[in-house]
């Protein structure tokens, strides 16, 4: 059961479908599995529906309702079988994005600890990636030149703020700054959306600032 | 189950008598519509359906949006043609009918506009939605009393917190395209939208 969740405001426009894809994509892993957010965020869609009730109708003509008639009988496409979570610990969404399960995807070492997987989601503003913490190991200091999404998929973090572990969702603003380091006990898996890339701090890392490159698609 | 039926009439009897809540009982009639549909093939239940909400879809197509008329045209055939094939899905013990068919043109016109922007995706709208499992009887009394309440209080919004949901939920813009477009900072789109929530009562029922 997660302890962390989207603020309101984010489960408002993910409600309205205004969300980036790839944002949208994060939250919804969250919201599988938190029913505090599915409660909320029922009530939300009610708000859209009521906006949408409230709409003056526009007029619509009878060739529009006879082309539709006309298109009942055609054959359901295969496309709207639901993505079924197959029992795996892989939810279902990343599944649909990436074939065989974590251990199959490509990483990327980045230092001792850490191991980044970018996943392409069709989103052209946003970074999408899963993050390997090794089990203590701990990320370098960094703040964000714009917002960053993490959802924890297994295992656990803390910063200054809190420890936060599977299902936790997390959203920084530009100018946070922290420096994660994944729980004792077992290595950490997160999900992180970024819409501009990293800005390490310490001295140790901050050569690399110059060359992050935002790996959206 | 029964006791949930049972409710939910008076409560839509109480709605209809002691304040204006206007379509509780429509709601039941597009309701009927759609079992018509999933259980006879009901073509007429369809027209039925197709004459209240293709007016409405058109309206949420052009809303604030750069949509041609060939494509509003296009998202009202698809989303009608989406709820002809998924009728059988729609459960009235857990969504009004009005709610399920915006769901299904909220997510249809999300693919349209990554469509038309040349989006190369697997993934779709409807995808990044979630079984909602609430099962349990107080809950489910608890949605239909949400329902109610929120398109009654929705009225009271000052204009300022209104305008903002209009564009967020039928504009389908994000607190920062708002923020652009109103020339107001964005701290200030997401306080309004905190309190237009709060307003209308939305939280967690324990």
């Amino acid at each position: 059961m997660a302890n962390f969740h989207p603020e309101t405001d984010l489960l408002t426009e993910y409600s309205a479908g205004s969300l980036p894809l790839a944002q949208a994509a994060c939250i919804s892993v969250h919201i599988q599995h938190c029913e505090h957010c599915q409660q909320l965020s029922n009530q939300l869609s009610e708000v859209g529906a009521a906006l949408f009730d409230n709409l003056q109708p526009q007029a619509v003509g009878d060739e529009l309702l006879n082309s539709v008639l006309a298109r009942l009988d055609e054959e359901v496409p295969l496309s709207y079988a639901k993505p079924e979570g197959d029992g795996s610990s892989t939810p279902a969404i990343l599944q649909r994005l990436i074939s065989g399960d974590f251990s199959d995807l490509s990483w990327k070492k980045l230092g001792s600890a850490l191991r980044i997987s970018y996943i392409r989601t069709g989103d052209p503003k946003h970074e999408f990636a899963l993050y390997h913490i090794k089990a203590g190991g701990r990320i370098p200091e960094h703040t964000h030149r714009g917002t960053e999404m993490t959802l924890v998929l297994e295992g656990g973090f803390s910063d200054a703020d809190g420890t936060y572990h599977k299902g936790d969702f997390i959203f920084r603003r530009p100018e946070d700054v922290h420096a994660p380091t994944a729980v004792q006990s077992e290595d950490c898996i997160c999900l992180a959306v970024l819409d501009a890339p990293l800005k390490f701090t310490g001295w140790k890392f901050r050569w690399m600032n110059p060359f992050l490159r935002l790996k959206a698609a | 189950m029964r006791l949930v039926a049972e409710t939910t009439d008076n409560d839509l009897d109480n709605a209809a008598n002691d304040s204006p809540v206007k379509g509780a009982r429509r709601t039941d009639e597009w309701s009927e519509c759609i079992t018509l549909i999933a259980r006879n093939e009901d073509r007429a239940a369809f027209t039925r359906l197709f004459r209240h909400f293709a007016p409405l879809m058109k309206a949420f197509a052009h809303s604030g949006s750069t949509l041609s008329a060939n494509h509003a045209d296009e998202l009202v055939q698809e989303v009608m043609l989406k709820v002809w094939q998924k009728a059988g899905a729609f459960d009235p013990s857990k969504a009004a009918a009005s709610t399920w068919v915006y769901t299904i043109a909220r997510n249809c016109r999300t693919d349209l506009y990554r469509r038309l922007n040349k989006f190369d995706t697997s993934l779709t709208a409807e995808d990044m939605g979630y079984e909602d499992e609430t099962e349990e009887t107080f809950l489910l009394l608890h949605q239909q009393r949400n329902r109610e309440r929120i398109k009654a209080l929705l009225g009271d919004l000052p204009n300022e917190q209104s305008q903002i949901l209009v564009k967020v939920y039928m504009e389908g813009k994000s607190h920062s395209e708002v923020s652009a477009e109103l020339d107001i900072p964005l701290g200030t789109v997401k306080s309004r939208v905190r309190l237009a929530i709060q307003k209308l009562q939305i939280q967690i029922e324990r």
